[in-house]
């Protein structure tokens, strides 16, 4: 007769430590800045990296920017001042 | 990569991808800095263009889309139209005056097969022969007077 011995080993993991992963999204009416044409998620093309750095702003209209991009657009504008999706006078949402 | 690059490789991809009806990128004639494009129009079906093929060179400076292309019809076929030249300039507000960063080439090739196809009668502007010994080579430099906007 052959007695079969199983033998297992304790399997022992550390953990050293936990890392927490999130999501973070802009509430925008759009997907895309009108105007550099890049996701909201992400960041215009002047800068490098998304988030409070290349904030979004909103305009009165409703209308929605990267405010770098809408900044550009307004100190090129001499006379009026316009939303460029709606051509309505622009003005910043307080 | 330039900002003015970055867009219009995103438009370039998306004309590529999915163009509007009658409207056509020649990738092999648009320049590798992406600043000169060559698109090809058709007139649109149940318009007095109806057929016809014509031909648009976009110009893109390092400041696009905060300024607008430079945009004229080439080729062999430029439309006989109240608001195009004999030379290809086109008299049309969104190309200067009335321009705004949110349009594109997309936008600005349906405007000039819109531009087309409500026309009623073919004819040159009157001013044709003037405006096109006088004129600069580049239509931004006219100061366009849009008085018509019938057409």
């Amino acid at each position: 007769m052959v007695l079969c011995f199983m033998f297992t080993w304790p399997c022992v993991s550390f953990y050293l430590g936990w890392t927490a992963v999130a999501t973070w999204k802009w509430i925008a009416n759009d997907d895309n800045c009108g105007i550099c044409r890049m996701p909201f998620d992400g960041c215009c093309p002047d800068c490098k990296l998304p988030g409070d750095d290349c904030p979004l702003v909103w305009g009165q209209c409703s209308h929605c920017f990267h405010i770098h991009c809408i900044v550009k657009w307004l100190n090129s504008q001499q006379i009026n001042q316009l939303c460029p999706m709606c051509r309505q006078e622009w003005k910043f949402k307080e | 990569m330039a900002s003015m690059e970055k867009r219009l490789q995103k438009e370039l991809q998306a004309l590529l991808r999915d163009p509007p009806l009658g409207v056509t990128v020649d990738s092999d004639k648009t320049s590798r800095s992406l600043s000169e494009w060559t698109v090809d129009l058709e007139g649109a079906p149940g318009t007095l263009y109806q057929g016809e093929k014509f031909q648009l060179a976009f110009k893109f400076g390092p400041r696009y889309p905060f300024e607008s292309p430079q945009v004229i019809f080439t080729g062999s076929n430029i439309p006989v139209h109240p608001h195009v030249y004999s030379n290809g300039h086109i008299c049309l507000s969104i190309l200067t005056d009335d321009w705004s960063p949110a349009l594109s080439v997309q936008s600005v090739c349906l405007s000039i097969v819109s531009m087309l196809s409500s026309c009623k009668e073919k004819k040159r502007p009157p001013d044709n022969s003037i405006y096109v010994k006088t004129c600069s080579k580049n239509p931004k430099n006219t100061k366009w007077w849009y008085h018509d906007d019938t057409v």
